[in-house]
């Protein structure tokens, strides 16, 4: 107790004067985006140009917000869509919907509509929130589209399909680290991800101090 | 004359006219009810001597939309109403339009602090329906998830209690913390919140590469920061004089308002669901329950810090644990077939089709489990009734059975005291309301 | 100040320099702490950059908020006072301005040279009491009420150690006028070695910690901000306003935060004087104000680094603080000053 107690705590903020910001300052540097972040669909292509999704209408009927509309046409003979017999031919996303809790790119079993890094997409009326096929499909060369409202950086568009490839296996650990999906337009086959067997098998000796039953070092 | 219904602002109260008492008469829900007066307090107050006040439900320092009724005499809360409904959206209605696979991310924005609890309380309500048993890696994966979601919602809990109390630069050093455990969620699963990662039948994908280093990351920078907040806040004699003696709650109170959690604890009570009734593997990981001694909020404010520090003792023996193999049951009916296995089999893509569209049947019957969330029990009870949508969906709040015990903990306070009790209880409104 | 100039100037031109100079003097220091202090130092404790886009390191984002404030909607609640609720910023802010008429800023540089300055300055301070007690009675706002109460128990029991503090210097300097405060500390020695003077913060370290706390209540800072508790009252007695009168009260503030550490250099660390020049120096007319506010800017930063760092005292635990503690202490420095003063 005493006069002590109270002036201890300046120490504290005293030494933060001193010590790293923590801040980002955006939008001039931007924090790293992991692999798996959830942000705005596209709609792959195979490496041969062909459209991968066919109007299956699984990730509509998956959507917990009902956000994704399709329909679905038969393929024209002479020039095909996609490879199969079906197409999607109205695909729209409404992303004042959305959540993004990426179920439809579990439920696509074309691996069609997988999710890019890009959460900067600020539109601003409410037509430009919905998503057509135009806008989602990626371009000939397999880079999603920039659309005008949204803030593209170098190395966003990479591991769009992060989040299909890591919930690739289904909890079967015999398929961990093995590829389960088809070639994307520019990218070719993405690897899988290491897994847990590509760990080392035993746990690292730990390099932290245990910590104690106070939590303390 | 219009109708005012919030008559409550005025500063003087009117003469009851018959107008008058038509408006209270409508308006009869919103008065002040008639509980136990505080004792030494005659309770029919002559009209001029009390004033009302309404905390409103926009104000910054009720955790949310929280509209707290207050009859003050000078500083002094005499009586207490907190009214709750604000950020009711209807979602346990809405659970019934979803299955069970969407489930989780419905459910998981009710305690948006702690989503992961939300949707392990739903999926072990589901897999008991289902009769399944849950991988071990996937329990483990789930009690790591938890266990950080734990830390990072008492993480929040110090800086708003901080922030309540005057302490601005607490209010930051909080987010600061939390900011890296969110950081690792977003490795994992891909959102900061409301991950809809937590599915019945296990998780939703294995850790990435390279979480060890993550986690032990963590468990490296936030033992020193936490130090810091003992410096800086818990020997700080104007912390302790705040919140000190203030909010005290005994046991047999806390037991008959059904209160739960840290504020029980702080009472002396011993009841942690993860130790008396254990669900995933917490009876082989060690850990001390957290008890405080006077039922203030001070023990409440130590309890959670310490609770920080034991959920790290966790997840470090969690590290070491960590078993191999799959991460979500392999019943076929349950989960969707490997990605790999669609081109293959047929039988695998009409089961991929069916568990997205229409979800998985859930055998007739009801289900309660419950978790140990940061606020306390927090309980999911599910009635099905075979199809592959919940007949009824209820979630067992824990702040709102809390909330229960404000009016008790603000007798004969202060209003500075209320704002304490208030952060101190740490209610969070989206599960309250849902 | 016609010492100063060589050029005899006309009354009105005089009126209109001291007009400014007025201004720039409580101004200036107002927007310096805002951004050093507010702005700056405040993130840097909490670990993070504070504003940086308005201009090179936020420096203009003072500015910017003022643009801000200035183009809202002017609102007055119905049931508001109405001539009381527009009077009161103003009232709170003349008393910043008048506290500034008494502060010396170099030998030849004041407003006034009055021989009861200290008492002259401490009474002005209290204005600005009444004006907040304006603001929280004319918002016809309960939350506002509570703050104008809570401010005027806390102001006024908190104005007794302030003065109490200031008796002790006054006593050693045995002088009320505030020149005449600089040049004892100026020319007074410790113990006969005269080289820094004698700067009262080394004798008078109760009254000097005494002034601080009771200037950290009396600009209802925290710890002592419970007239403004920002998440309990919304902003206590300044919820209603917006716009420019909400900013009156914001510069107020800071500037008084400013006048009063000015106060507190002038008082304790010798004000214009820098050791080492002879203290009638003329040059002192020009590296005094600069002195002046090295040393604002020092008490200041004890000031805002305390305001960052603790939590909030109740009201009861602040009124006891002050009742039972703070006066107790400063009677008895002055009573051993009285002492000291007599036998050394």
């Amino acid at each position: 107790m005493g006069v002590l107690d109270y002036l201890r705590g300046f120490r504290v903020t005293f030494d933060k004067l001193f010590e790293e910001r923590v801040t980002t300052e955006y939008p001039e540097e931007k924090s790293p985006k992991p692999d798996r972040l959830h942000g705005r669909h596209v709609l792959n292509r195979y490496e041969d140009g062909m459209e991968k999704c066919i109007g299956c209408e699984l990730c509509a009927g998956v959507c917990p917000a009902k956000c994704i509309y399709v329909r679905g046409q038969d393929n024209p003979l002479d020039e095909p869509v996609s490879p199969g017999e079906r197409f999607g031919y109205i695909y729209e996303i409404n992303y004042l919907r959305c959540i993004h809790c990426d179920l439809c790119v579990e439920a696509c079993p074309t691996q069609a509509i997988t999710e890019t890094k890009l959460f900067e997409f600020s539109f601003t009326n409410r037509s430009d929130a919905i998503y057509t096929k135009d806008e989602l499909l990626v371009g000939d060369d397999g880079l999603p589209q920039n659309l005008p409202w949204e803030d593209w950086r170098p190395g966003e568009d990479v591991a769009t399909s992060a989040w299909m490839r890591a919930t690739s296996p289904a909890g079967d650990a015999d398929y961990v680290g093995t590829v389960g999906w088809s070639g994307e337009l520019g990218y070719g086959v993405r690897a899988p991800e290491v897994g847990q067997f590509g760990e080392d098998p035993e746990p690292p000796a730990a390099e932290v101090d245990p910590v104690d039953e106070g939590g303390h070092h | 004359m219009s109708l005012d219904h919030d008559q409550t602002t005025d500063a003087r109260v009117r003469e009851r006219g018959d107008s008058a008492v038509l408006r209270m008469s409508e308006s009869a829900l919103a008065q002040l009810g008639v509980i136990d007066a505080p004792a030494g307090v005659a309770h029919d107050l002559a009209e001029d001597e009390t004033m009302f006040i309404n905390m409103g439900p926009s104000h910054p320092s009720t955790h949310g939309v929280l509209r707290l009724m207050l009859e003050l005499r000078g500083e002094m809360v005499v009586r207490s109403k907190p009214v709750i409904g604000y950020l009711h959206t209807g979602m346990e209605k809405q659970g019934e339009q979803l299955s069970y696979l969407q489930g989780t991310t419905n459910v998981t924005r009710m305690d948006y602090a702690s989503p992961l609890f939300n949707e392990l309380a739903f999926s072990m309500a589901v897999e008991e329906l289902l009769g399944l048993e849950v991988p071990p890696r996937a329990t483990w994966i789930r009690m790591l998830l938890t266990e950080l979601n734990r830390m990072s919602s008492h993480l929040l809990f110090m800086a708003t209690n901080g922030m309540d109390l005057g302490a601005v630069s607490m209010m930051i050093f909080g987010w600061r913390e939390r900011e890296e455990v969110l950081r690792f969620f977003e490795k994992v699963s891909g959102l900061r919140m409301n991950h809809n990662f937590i599915r019945p039948g296990g998780v939703a994908a294995d850790l990435p590469d390279g979480w060890r280093d993550d986690v032990l990351r963590l468990l490296e920078l936030i033992p020193p920061r936490l130090d810091e907040y003992d410096t800086l806040m818990t020997g700080q004699p104007i912390w302790q004089e705040r919140l000190q003696g203030v909010g005290v709650l005994n046991t047999a109170e806390a037991l008959a308002l059904g209160v739960t959690g840290p504020l029980l604890r702080s009472t002396g009570y011993a009841w942690d669901l993860r130790r008396d009734m254990p669900y995933l593997a917490y009876d082989k990981v060690e850990f001390d329950v957290v008890v405080g001694t006077y039922g203030d909020s001070f023990d409440r404010y130590a309890i959670r810090l310490n609770e920080i520090r034991e959920s790290m003792r966790i997840v470090a023996q969690i590290l070491d644990q960590m078993p191999k193999g799959d991460y979500r049951v392999q019943d076929k009916k349950v989960t969707p077939p490997p990605r790999a296995r669609i081109d293959e089999s047929m039988e695998a893509l009409i089961h991929h089709f069916k568990i997205f569209t229409e979800g998985f049947k859930v055998p007739e019957g009801e289900v309660y489990a419950a978790v140990e969330s940061p606020r306390g029990e927090l309980g999911c009870y599910i009635v099905s009734d075979g199809s592959a949508h919940p007949y009824r969906l209820r979630i067992r709040p824990p702040s709102l059975i809390n909330l229960q015990c404000l009016p008790y903990l603000m007798q004969n306070g202060l209003i500075a005291d209320a704002v304490a009790n208030i952060s101190s209880v740490d209610p969070i409104m989206g599960e309250v309301d849902r | 100040m016609d010492a100063l100039l060589a050029v005899e100037l006309a009354y009105w031109q005089q009126t209109t320099l001291r007009v400014i100079g007025g201004l720039v003097a409580v101004l200036l220091p107002a927007g310096t702490l805002v951004y050093v202090y507010l702005f700056k130092m405040m993130s840097f404790m909490q670990s993070r950059l504070g504003p940086m886009e308005a201009g090179p390191y936020g420096s203009l984002q003072l500015l910017a908020e003022v643009g801000k404030f200035l183009q809202k909607e002017d609102v007055i609640p119905a049931k508001a006072d109405r001539w009381v609720f527009v009077a009161a910023p103003f009232v709170v802010l003349m008393s910043t301005f008048l506290l500034v008429l008494v502060l010396p800023v170099g030998p030849d540089l004041y407003f006034i040279d009055a021989d009861t300055g200290v008492y002259l300055a401490l009474a002005v301070s209290s204005i600005s009491v009444i004006g907040i007690l304006m603001a929280g009675w004319a918002s016809a706002n309960k939350y506002s009420l509570l703050g104008g109460l809570r401010a005027a128990g806390q102001l006024i029991a908190y104005e007794l150690p302030l003065i109490l503090a200031v008796v002790g210097v006054v006593i050693q300097a045995g002088t009320l006028n505030m020149q005449g405060i600089v040049f004892a500390q100026a020319d007074g020695e410790i113990f006969g070695w005269g080289a820094i003077g004698n700067p009262f913060f080394l004798t008078q370290f109760l009254g000097f910690a005494i002034f601080l706390i009771a200037v950290q209540a009396e600009l209802t800072q925290p710890p002592f901000d419970m007239p403004v508790a920002e998440s309990e009252l919304v902003a206590g007695y300044m919820t209603e306003y917006s716009g420019i009168r909400f900013l009156l009260f914001f510069i107020g503030e800071f500037a008084t935060a400013g006048v009063f550490s000015a106060l507190a250099a002038v008082l304790f660390l010798g004000g214009w004087y820098v050791p080492g020049i002879d203290s009638d120096s003329n040059l002192f007319n020009i590296i005094g104000p600069l002195a002046l506010f090295a040393k604002m800017m020092f008490v200041a930063f004890l000031i805002f680094w305390f305001r960052f760092t603790l939590p909030r005292f109740r009201e009861d635990q602040l009124q006891q603080l002050a009742w039972k503690y703070l006066i107790p202490i400063s009677l008895v420095n002055i009573v051993a000053t009285g002492v000291l003063k007599v036998v050394f």
